[in-house]
């Protein structure tokens, strides 16, 4: 374990040192050709962790049916006038977790269900660090007034009641994905804020950032140029982790009947069998599947985070 | 990602803090021990520990206050039903009205004094006579304190003048001819208690108890959001309830509700909401439980944005222009398929609908004529669409004069399943006819509804034994003054027509007189087509038959339990001989207890262990 | 996780490496003995900020839900213009905004928090009603995952890399990505329905069967405690065994560890008396921000269980909106999360070593 540490802790040097370095002949050439060459050995390390790997396998598994959904799945799931089956049928060879209360293939709900679910997670969570990304950097690197304003209302957010606040702003505004995702994203970027931040005011006080500020670079050269790389893999590995939450805020929200009764996802599918009495009348083919489905792929994005993180700071040791 | 360091040197927490550890480990033990069900056996909900006869009812809604003034929820009004005696209550057979605190009542020939007798056999539980005092100061109250006026108010808005000439008569005067006075569903409380009551606005009526009153239960212990307990009444005038004991219990999720039945937790699952189509499929199969399906007091519609105008005629909202054309309403009510709605949505758990009364009310009950009726016929809709005016256009989309296709938007309550069900299906009907639908689904609807910010909307009511309520609020009068005020109105429904058949029906003291002109009333509405009532849905309730022997519905032949218009179903309901499900629930308690004691040992077993270890080891 | 799933980034985060984002990361380093006072006070006076800072924003965020709270409340009923009116008069709405939020926050500084609209109660009395029923639900379940997730996480990071750490972990990982409404249901309809043979051992929901009193009363809710708490701790001892694995992880690659094992003391002996005790600092805080974050995000399994708590009670008050109570509820699940990290802020420098006490 330690000499692959001091291996990928070399490697994190050779990034700065790539990024740090006076422009040369082609200076973006190199730089793209420095950060495949990093992309590759990421790939390598990341390899090694089992847990990653299977995280990554199953979001494939996921995400190809997902986005066949159109092919897999025909009217049977899309119309509830041209339902095929009755209300509530037991799973059977034709539909095999039964069908809904419209009589609509569940199997094909599932698999509908999935590019919401998943639409939804990823928008959110990019939405949130997003946000997080942009106040932790400026915060980080202008300091001053603007940064203790900054980082007092991002404590704010922080002691917010996420839940809460994400229950008011989804009642506050009309039933959309879009609120699904605004509801999420806004009560969540604190953390990547204040993680990005301090990742920020670290590479600030490297030799580089003041040899480019010499040079002329300004405020959005630095912050661009050399910050925002620099914290990039941070961003990354907080994304895949805010998007396991954010698929399950998503669930939540919609089972406490607040996500877009129109639209097919896997908490709306829970909230469908809640409400269609489903789980006391014993249709465990309406609770089970989206249940299980939300379970693995937040489960999924947690090890993939995880191995990521774990990759970039082998300090942690986590997920191996 | 610098994260070393941030917690920088390293002292060793002292053996203090490793003894709180120690502690909290205890804790821990000590409360899984105490988790875990020692308890003999879940309380068997008919029969307790003493041999009194418990019934338990499971509820979804929670008390909003236990005063009669203030409490305005179906599950507070049913308890006060329970509690104290009104002064005329409705036949469980066929809601017609008898006697309740008064025996009788008569009007005066100008039709503005009502005389009650009142009966001199009722008791408060305190021992108190209840005389016509009691009302009288009851009606006086609400009329003259705002806070007891709350919840019953309205009640009392065209009254001039109650008396008490005696202890057994109450005198009623009236400002105008009112036709719904022997309807006052207003519970009569006991002077000598609620006189010392100092804010109406602010007393919920909820600390002390026994709470004196002179119903068929007494209410003895409340605690929010778990449980209302009741005992009953022995010295009832009209005979003691043959239950002991009578426990509103609450459950957030119905599910669990339905559970706690099959499990025997409870003696009856409410139908308020009432069960869904897949819970009843599961407990028919039960032995020992019995659902009722009874048809429901509630109408279930599409209403229509008549263009919404205040009283002084400003317009308000923005309703689309093309629902004032009536053949533009009719065709779209043309192509709701009612009988889909009933065998998918509901799964036939509700009537198709007719008249804007349920057929419940047998009394008031219209049906539209064969010619007058609005049958399903999608391809007759298209026809009518295309007479107004609103032909399809290249993309299949139904186009008006200016050009612009037709998308309506439909309000819908975000927590009816039926309103989001129903919804898609009209998103798909009215596609085929060319017409554009957005749901608007809202957990409070109220803002865009009072502003009149829609095209239709899912609606539907309760309706009374007597249904003066339900008609009033589509007269014009009901209309809000200016379009910032709120008025009575359900969808800004104002007709003239409407409006002098109402003011007749409301002035006419003869029973059979004026349900010929409520029918009217009804005809008028449908023809208008602002109100097209798709369903009666059922009120789906379930009760141990293990438990309760035999309960009364209302009406009598097919009719719900929970949520009557009397006390019928509690005070009647007898409880089953065996009031035992078996060996189940004991046995069950023995399970739980075998199994509590192992983890409480095993829990235990590995504390001791680790201890020890930890002090070997540190000895070395 | 689930019981706050939104705020699990957050919780992911400290999950992923040890509390990166802890108050210790915000708390200066206290080296005088005059500091820590004045540190105190630092910490007490941005904690009263916070919680001004709560209280307008209820205020305002609440105004902005759609609905009208008097017309909710008469919905369905016979009322005529002059009782509306009166409502508003009793409600305080027929007043200008301006004047709503300073009689609000006048009477807020007074300890009145208003009067619930639907339950014509005094805020403060509706929440002192279910405060304990939540506390008693998150309280238990709180010193079981935490118990739990420090002892497994220890073991874990014992047996680090071996197949009873990647099982146990993995197992953690998994119950941490349950939704647990979903788990709940699923538990109402396994353990307290019963299913095949298994009899129903739990009850249904609620959190008392009524009637009962002294051991009883204790036994009958212990009883209806079990299945809401272990739902709880299902989905959240995962997150503190995270934590403290990786700070021993982390704790056990350092010098003065292998300058204890130079002297000869045994490995065993080393972790249990040096790296544990460092290890549970970076843990310590995270305790306490989650006990803040639980009461809050208790919403769900309050829901499923039916659990007269202050989940199901800002649900209701949601729905109408019932102003007074939602902002006195924001108020107090803010101020639960508020008084735990200034908690954690204040107690850390006691166990930080550079402590000059």
């Amino acid at each position: 374990m330690t000499t692959e540490n001091t291996g990928v802790r070399k490697t994190a040097g050779d990034d700065t040192a790539a990024a740090g370095k006076p422009p040369s002949v082609r200076p973006r050439a190199l730089a793209w050709q420095r950060r495949r060459a990093s992309a590759a050995r990421f790939w390598r390390t990341y390899r090694t962790h089992r847990a990653g790997v299977f995280g990554l396998a199953v979001l494939t598994l996921f995400a190809l049916p997902a986005l066949a959904a159109p092919l897999l799945t025909g009217s049977d799931a899309a119309d509830v006038t041209d339902a095929p089956g009755a209300p509530l049928e037991s799973p059977s060879a034709e539909f095999p977790f039964g069908t809904d209360r419209f009589g609509r293939n569940l199997l094909a709900l599932v698999i509908r269900g999935a590019r919401v679910s998943l639409l939804v997670g990823l928008l959110a969570a990019v939405l949130s660090v997003a946000i997080g990304t942009l106040i932790g950097v400026t915060a980080g690197h202008f300091r001053g007034w603007y940064a203790t304003v900054m980082m007092r209302i991002t404590d704010w957010f922080l002691v917010m009641p996420t839940l809460v606040l994400a229950i008011a702003l989804a009642t506050v505004m009309s039933r959309s994905l879009l609120t699904v995702v605004v509801a999420i994203g806004v009560t969540t970027w604190p953390t990547t804020a204040r993680l990005v931040r301090a990742q920020t005011l670290a590479v600030e006080t490297r030799p580089y950032i003041e040899r480019a500020r010499a040079l002329g670079g300004g405020h959005w050269h630095v912050m661009t140029r050399h910050v925002l790389p620099n914290v990039m893999p941070l961003v990354l590995a907080q994304t895949t982790l805010i998007i396991s939450s954010a698929i399950l805020a998503e669930a939540t929200l919609a089972f406490l009947g607040l996500g877009d009764p129109t639209v097919v996802s896997w908490g709306g599918l829970l909230q469908d069998a809640r409400e269609a009495g489903a789980v006391s009348a014993g249709h465990w083919g309406y609770l089970v599947p989206p249940g299980i489905a939300i379970a693995v792929v937040a489960l999924a994005f947690t090890l993939c985070g995880r191995t990521v993180e774990s990759v970039l700071n082998p300090r942690l040791g986590v997920s191996r | 990602m610098d994260t070393n360091d941030q917690y920088g040197g390293r002292r060793r927490i002292p053996g203090r803090a490793r003894l709180v550890m120690a502690a909290c480990a205890a804790a821990l033990t000590l409360t899984a021990g105490l988790a875990t069900p020692l308890d003999p056996a879940p309380r068997q909900a008919a029969a307790a520990d003493d041999g009194k006869k418990v019934l338990t009812v499971a509820v979804a809604q929670s008390v909003d206050s236990l005063s009669p003034f203030l409490a305005v929820r179906l599950l507070s009004t049913s308890i006060h039903r329970l509690t104290y005696e009104y002064l005329t209550n409705y036949d469980p057979e066929d809601n017609r009205v008898i006697p309740g605190l008064a025996t009788e009542w008569k009007s005066s020939p100008d039709k503005l004094t009502w005389t009650y007798t009142i009966r001199s056999d009722s008791r408060w539980s305190d021992g108190e006579q209840a005389t016509a005092e009691d009302a009288a100061w009851t009606f006086n109250t609400m009329m003259t304190d705002e806070g007891a006026a709350t919840a019953n108010g309205s009640f009392v808005a065209n009254f001039e003048k109650v008396t008490a000439p005696s202890p057994t008569e109450l005198v009623i005067r009236l400002k105008k001819p009112q036709a719904t006075m022997t309807a006052l569903d207003v519970p009569i409380v006991p002077r000598h208690v609620w006189e010392k009551v100092g804010d109406y606005s602010k007393f919920n009526n909820d600390k002390e108890f026994p709470v004196v009153g002179n119903g068929p239960f007494v209410l003895t212990g409340y605690k929010a959001d778990s449980y209302v307990r009741l005992k009953a009444n022995k010295d009832f005038w009209r005979g003691a309830p043959k239950f002991d004991e009578l426990v509103f219990r609450y459950y957030k999720d119905q599910d669990a509700a339905v559970s706690a039945l099959r499990k025997g937790e409870v003696s009856f699952v409410a139908g308020s909401p009432s069960l869904t189509p897949a819970q009843a499929a599961s407990l028919r199969t039960e032995k020992n439980i019995r659902v009722n399906d009874a048809p429901g007091r509630r109408f279930y519609a599409l209403a229509t944005n008549p263009g919404a105008r205040a009283k002084n005629g400003e317009r308000m909202g923005d309703g689309h222009p093309s629902l004032l054309d009536r053949r533009v309403r009719h065709a779209l009510f043309m192509a709701v398929d009612r009988k889909t709605i009933i065998d998918k949505v509901f799964q036939g758990h509700a009537v198709e609908g007719a008249g804007y009364i349920p057929p419940r009310f047998s009394q008031y009950f219209w049906k539209p004529s064969a010619e007058q009726e609005l049958a399903y016929d999608p391809a007759g809709a298209a026809r009518l669409l295309d007479r107004a005016g609103y032909r399809k256009n290249g993309d299949g989309e139904r186009v008006g004069e200016d050009g612009k296709p037709l998308t309506y938007r439909i309000l819908c309550h975000a927590t009816d399943p039926n309103d989001k069900a129903i919804g898609q299906y009209l998103q798909e009907w009215w596609g085929d006819l060319g017409i554009g639908v957005t749901l608007d689904c809202l957990d409070n609807v109220t803002d865009p509804w009072l502003a009149g910010e829609y095209d239709l909307a899912f609606d539907g009511w309760s309706v009374n034994p007597d249904p003066d309520f339900v008609l009033s609020i589509h007269t014009c009068a009901a209309l809000p003054a200016t379009p910032k005020d709120t008025g009575a109105t359900d969808n800004f429904i104002c007709d003239e027509k409407y409006d002098e058949l109402y003011a007749r029906q409301l002035a006419e003291y003869d029973p059979e007189k004026r349900a010929g002109i409520v029918k009217q009333l009804q005809s008028r509405l449908y023809d208008l087509g602002y109100m097209n009532v798709m369903a009666y849905p059922n009120a789906v309730e379930a009760y141990r038959t293990d438990q309760i022997e035999s309960i009364t519905t209302m009406p009598a032949k097919a009719g719900n339990i929970y949520g009557q218009d009397g006390y019928w179903s509690w005070w009647s309901a007898v409880p089953a001989d065996s009031g035992d499900t078996g060996g189940g629930p004991s046995s069950t308690g023995v399970v739980a207890g075998i199994v509590g004691g192992a983890v409480v040992l095993a829990g235990l077993g590995a504390f001791v262990a680790m201890r020890r270890r930890a002090t070997a080891e540190d000895r070395e | 996780m689930t019981a706050d799933a939104a705020s699990a980034p957050v919780e992911g985060t400290g999950a992923a490496g040890p509390a990166k984002d802890g108050p210790a990361a915000r708390g200066p380093r206290v080296r005088t003995a005059t500091a820590y006072p004045r540190y105190v006070a630092g910490k007490v006076a941005g904690a009263a900020v916070s919680l001004l800072a709560v209280l307008v924003t209820g205020f305002f965020l609440f105004r902005l839900i759609p609905g009208d709270p008097v017309k909710f409340m008469t919905g369905g009923r016979q009322v005529s213009a002059e009782q509306l009116a009166a409502y508003r008069r009793e409600f305080g709405l027929d007043l200008p905004l301006w004047r709503q939020f300073t009689d609000y926050c006048g009477k807020a500084l007074t300890g009145d928090l208003g009067t619930s609209y639907q339950f014509s109660a005094p805020v403060i009395d509706k929440i002192t009603e279910a405060l304990p029923n939540t506390l008693l639900l998150t309280g238990t379940a709180f010193v079981l995952y935490t118990a739990l997730g420090i002892l497994l996480g220890t073991r874990a990071a014992w047996r680090h890399g071996r197949l009873g750490d990647r099982l146990g972990t993995g197992l953690a990982l998994t119950l941490y990505s349950l939704p647990s409404f979903w788990l709940g249901l699923l538990l109402i309809i396994t353990l307290s329905v019963g299913i095949g043979p298994l009899p129903g051992l739990f009850p249904t929901g609620g959190m008392e069967s009524g009637g009962e009193e002294g051991l009883a009363y204790v036994l009958d809710v212990a009883h209806h405690l079990v299945l809401p708490v272990v739902t709880l701790v299902a989905v959240e001892y995962g997150q503190t065994l995270l934590v403290t694995r990786s700070a021993l992880l982390d704790e056990m690659g350092s010098d003065y560890l292998t300058t204890a094992r130079a002297k000869g003391l045994r490995d065993d002996l080393v972790r249990r008396r040096h790296a544990v005790p460092n290890a549970l600092l970076p843990t310590v805080t995270l305790i306490f921000i989650n006990l803040g974050r639980t009461v809050a995000g208790v919403i769900l399994v309050e829901t499923v269980f039916s659990w007269p708590g202050l989940g199901g009670l800002f649900y209701q008050a949601l729905s109408v909106p019932d102003l007074p109570l939602v902002q006195g509820l924001f108020l107090v699940f803010a101020a639960a999360v508020i008084l735990m990290n200034t908690l954690a802020d204040l107690l850390y420098p006691l166990f930080d070593p550079r402590v000059g006490r």
